[in-house]
């Protein structure tokens, strides 16, 4: 069972060292799905609570817009830049997340809707701060203080995210297997039972909110740097629902499932770009085959395979 | 100041017709089916661009303008009759008693299908068709001037308002819609075909979002990108009314309308935003909307 | 196949290293990106200026392309979005063979795109996009902008409109949410101001771009009362607010300036008496644009492909393309005749005087173009089904144009009245 996978990730991995070499075109779109992923991610950690937040990307937003507003006030180390926007994100999350998480369901995923579309729309209209729908602009920031050209920063942040992407994906994981992921996975089974068991919901789900949030800041951070713009569409809500398709496509069932989504999309559609303009009706369809023949996502493919491989 | 008064209430209702009509859709199916139709806002544009092009034919075609109005009817009721029954009972019935979040993306994913749907069938330009517009004339109130089709729109909606709490008390259809909406269970074991009411109160959503997306076109025509908008200020309208409440839809389009029209004439940076703070106030009082009542949670 | 994939790299790699320092062999064909929008409300705008690109490129290529070197024509929608069109940018500005843009038609997208231009050193035109802020900094030596800028722009309308409407009092504005649509109703309003600083501002909004209904902000204009209403919308939102507005009686109750108005005409919804304009001297029909034959076997083929005639986004493009050429017969010229390189271009680009469909552009050292203004007032025509421009100026691009490295909003404010008088007067030009 184990050798399987690790040789599959091995296989991953170097492909991925590769195509900076290989395939210069993919190292852009490679990024930034890696960025989308790290924020499917986030989702997905409440989506194992059952919870389904359709206004996330207002958190990939607002790693996004700190970065430039730093930028802005001068502040151009990009690890600086990243620590800083992820805890924007972070604080903005357990601001947002302490009103959210006493409500459930449906109402759970209104309200996140509801603010998200506020940030948005300040954003969009704030044009003397923000540049309203014209976004903002980041200069190259330096890597570990060293100044570089567009290009070798693209490289640079490139690396520097599959490194970041493994660290996270075992970090949830590790957070998965603790007892405040397992106390996730019980709200929704049964949040009554749990709290019998004298653990707060509120408080389990507080916790995930703010990791939540601060992935998808994270996230925010990297597609900025990549794209060296960012837009008030950062946080829009077709945005956050992507996201969330993101990740039911690829899978709550392990940290990887995400990233494999977003690595799967973002590659299914450089390949039907020159076949097809109908990239929404394709996603749609898979996410709908997915949701009704697949409801492990891509990820549970690959562990079917693994159980029945044993 | 007070010369203001008037334009602002007619702007508010107008604009608050314009989106109750998809609110109240979306809340009539939560509220029969219990699914949150993300792809609801899609019926709106599409009905959008059927309309216009109806209207466009009507008018190449040499027939009498007026005909534009039933145009615009009738390409409601033709969106409803092609999409509703068949949306319904292939997608909207797997999602039945699943998940919230499944259901949501089961109907983002419906969206992004209408989304291209439409670009393909429609293109990607904007159309505009403005004869019922201008058939109607003008009346002016102090120096202001209005369109007599913005009255139309509010009477519209006051005739939707009225029509559809008619059905739900006075005919039988509409109590047997009563029935399912109050208790689901105790309706399908006394034997009510709730599939066909389903499939009836589907298509009636669809309905009301194409023909706020006919009505819409002699002001503002059809475009791409309509649908996507239309969704998320509808759910804004239909949560501060109260899932499932059609008074409450309308009385939330009120407010909504108003809030978005005051932040125009005082404060125009705020108007994009003004609905979905008022979302959020509502919320923060009434968790489940002006009307609405605790569905959702069960243990 | 891994090989082959490494080799194709090696070579991409090695052809980009390669492109942009020396002179080359002739290519077999000069890859152009153009960016416009052909889908969305601002294609209404942008597919005129696509038609244009696609007839001039086509009638180059007919007369053995440029050096006989034919252009192959890219179109990118910036419909697609700021993000698709910086990606879209870059995947084509790393093929050596494409060696010119010209980009783009919304100023959010230039703006956004300048970065990308400067690092990846590809000479680029902006056609169309006019904010001021793209080249205030001076420091730009890949982006160019031959059809000129908001600055000269938006201070002729104000300086027509002194010279129409000497007693105006109260001025509404109705302009796009972005860069574009603050930056004209900031110069308008400056200009205004710096003659007549007793001009009041009774309203001043900003729809988002591509809002399809207008009412609520005629009713807002309407109930202000306002002498002028001056609009910078454009496109699929222009058509809207005039079709919205016009039943309404906003263009008898007011004197209305629709800045980009001239896009319009042909659609035959606006009354007479509406001052429009085509931010430049691209009006097919001005007399300057007349006595050119080739301007009017281009309009001439244009109608006849199109079946409708061309609009100012269209002579923009047209304009684009004609410096384009131009550059290159001037880059072949200082090098011996060799193929020039994207250096050797952008070194041709940055300078010199070259002749338009329209009119004259002259290229200043901070690669703005200096462009002449008309302006005029809708007026029925005898000739056309549509209205057409009467009582037409033509002001000097040079005298209103900013000095270089002069702050244009200093510069805006200081204009004075003695600078109104210089002016020709409405009517001047025939």
């Amino acid at each position: 069972m184990r050798p399987i996978i690790s040789v599959l990730s091995a296989l991953v991995l170097v492909v991925l060292a590769v195509v900076p070499f290989a395939a210069p075109w993919l190292q852009f779109v490679l990024t930034l799905a890696m960025a989308n992923g790290m924020v499917a991610l986030g989702v997905a950690i409440l989506l194992r609570a059952g919870l389904i937040s359709i206004g996330h990307a207002m958190f990939f937003a607002i790693g996004a817009y700190c970065i430039a507003f730093l930028s802005r006030l001068g502040i151009n180390e990009f690890l600086v830049l990243l620590v800083l926007g992820t805890m924007g994100s972070a604080i903005a999350g357990l601001i947002v997340g302490a009103f959210v998480v006493r409500y459930r369901a449906i109402f759970f995923a209104m309200l996140n809707l509801a603010i998200s579309m506020v940030v948005y729309s300040l954003i969009a209209k704030m044009y003397s701060v923000t540049g309203g729908t014209d976004g903002m602009a980041l200069s190259t920031p330096t890597f570990l203080w060293i100044p570089l050209e567009k290009p070798g920063f693209d490289h640079v942040l490139y690396y520097f995210s599959v490194a970041l992407m493994i660290v996270m994906g075992y970090l949830v994981h590790r957070y998965w297997k603790s007892p405040l992921g397992y106390a996730l996975s019980a709200i929704e089974g049964n949040e009554l039972r749990l709290e019998y068991l004298g653990v707060s919901a509120r408080s389990v789900l507080l916790a995930a909110y703010v990791v939540s949030a601060a992935l998808s800041g994270c996230g925010g951070v990297i597609a900025g740097s990549a794209i060296g713009h960012v837009l008030p569409d950062f946080g829009y809500w077709v945005t956050s629902a992507q996201f969330v398709l993101i990740a039911v496509l690829g899978g709550i069932g392990g940290a990887a499932g995400p990233f494999i989504g977003s690595f799967f999309l973002e590659l299914l559609h450089s390949a039907s770009v020159n076949l097809t303009d109908a990239w929404n009706l394709i996603t749609g369809v898979a996410l709908i085959v997915v949701i009704v023949f697949l409801p492990s996502g891509l990820y549970g493919l690959i562990r079917k395979r693994r159980r029945s491989a044993s | 100041m007070l010369g203001l008064i008037i334009p602002l209430l007619v702007d508010s209702l107008t604009s608050a017709a314009l989106i109750f009509f998809v609110a109240v859709g979306l809340t009539l199916v939560f509220s029969v089916l219990r699914v949150l139709n993300v792809a609801h806002g899609s019926f709106y544009s599409i009905g959008a661009y059927v309309a216009a092009s109806l209207c466009l034919w009507v008018i190449s075609a040499g027939l009498s303008p007026w005909l534009t109005f039933v145009a615009l009817l009738a390409s409601a009721v033709i969106l409803a009759a092609l999409l509703g029954p068949l949306v319904q009972s292939t997608l909207i019935q797997w999602t039945l008693g699943k998940s919230e979040a499944v259901q949501i993306l089961a109907t983002f994913g419906l969206f992004l299908i209408l989304e291209d749907l439409q670009r393909i069938v429609f293109g990607v330009s904007s159309i505009a068709e403005d004869t019922p517009m201008t058939l109607l004339g003008v009346t002016s109130i102090g120096s202001v001037t209005y369109l007599n089709y913005q009255i139309l729109l509010i009477v519209a909606a006051i005739v939707v308002v009225f029509g559809l709490r008619m059905m739900l008390v006075k005919t039988r259809i509409g109590k047997l819609l009563s029935a399912v909406v109050f208790d689901r269970e105790m309706a399908l074991s006394v034997g009510i075909n709730t599939k066909r009411l389903f499939t009836f109160a589907f298509t009636l959503g669809v309905f009301l979002a194409a023909l706020g997306g006919a009505l819409a076109v002699p002001t503002s025509g059809a475009a791409p990108g309509l649908g996507a908008e239309t969704i998320v200020l509808a759910f804004a309208v239909a949560a501060i009314g109260g899932l499932g409440q059609i008074e409450g839809a309308a009385l939330a389009a009120v407010i909504v309308g108003l809030a978005r029209v005051v932040a125009i004439y005082f404060a125009p940076q705020l108007e994009a935003v003004a609905p979905y703070i008022v979302m959020l106030v509502v919320l923060l009082i009434r968790p489940y909307g002006l009307f609405g009542n605790d569905q959702a949670r069960r243990i | 196949m891994m090989k082959m994939t490494w080799v194709t790299a090696a070579a991409v790699a090695l052809g980009a290293a390669m492109a942009p320092l020396h002179a080359q062999e002739k290519p077999a064909s000069v890859g152009v990106g153009v960016f416009t929008f052909t889908s969305g409300p601002a294609a209404a705008y942008g597919m005129p200026g696509k038609k244009a690109a696609d007839l001039m490129i086509d009638q180059i290529n007919k007369a053995g392309g440029i050096a006989g070197v034919p252009i192959k024509a890219t179109v990118v929608d910036e419909g697609q979005g700021t993000e698709g069109v910086i990606a879209e940018y870059r995947r084509l500005a790393s093929n050596p063979e494409n060696q010119v843009m010209i980009a783009a038609l919304s100023s959010s997208n230039c703006l956004a795109l300048k970065p990308a231009v400067e690092q990846l050193k590809v000479p680029t035109i902006a056609w169309n996009c006019d904010a001021h802020q793209l080249l205030a900094d001076g420091k730009s030596n890949y982006y160019f902008r031959p059809n000129g800028n908001t600055v000269t722009e938006f201070a002729a309308y104000a300086l027509y409109l002194l010279q129409k409407n000497p007693s105006v009092k109260r001025v509404a504005m109705l302009n796009p949410d972005y860069a574009m649509g603050h930056d004209a109703a900031n110069i308008f309003s400056a200009t205004l101001k710096a003659i007549r600083p007793d001009i009041e501002i009774v309203a001043n909004l900003f729809p988002k771009l591509g809002t399809a209904n207008f009412q609520t902000e005629v009713s807002r204009l309407l109930a202000a009362q306002p002498d002028v209403v001056f609009s910078a919308l454009w496109g699929a939102d222009l058509s809207n607010f005039v079709r919205q507005a016009s039943p309404r009686g906003l263009f008898s109750k007011s004197q209305v300036i629709l800045a980009l108005g001239e896009t319009v005409l042909q659609q035959n919804t606006l009354p007479q008496g509406v001052i429009v304009g085509v931010l430049g001297d691209g009006w097919w029909m001005s007399p300057d644009a007349q006595a050119k034959p080739e301007t009017k076997s281009f309009v001439e083929e244009y109608k006849q492909r199109f079946g409708e005639y061309p609009v100012f986004p269209s002579m923009k493009m047209a304009n684009a393309v004609i410096y384009m050429k131009d550059a290159y017969a001037k880059a072949m010229a200082a090098n011996g005749g060799k193929w020039p390189s994207r250096d050797e271009l952008a070194k041709a680009m940055s300078s010199g005087s070259f002749d338009t469909l329209t009119g004259t552009s002259t290229i200043r050292k901070d690669n703005e173009g200096m462009v002449d203004q008309v302006i005029g007032t809708t007026v029925k025509s005898p000739d056309y089904a549509f209205p057409v421009i009467g009582d037409m100026v033509r002001y000097d691009g040079k005298v209103l144009t900013p000095p270089q490295g002069e702050d244009p909003m200093a510069w805006v404010k200081s204009i004075s009245a003695d600078l109104l008088k210089s002016l020709p007067k409405p009517g001047s030009y025939k």
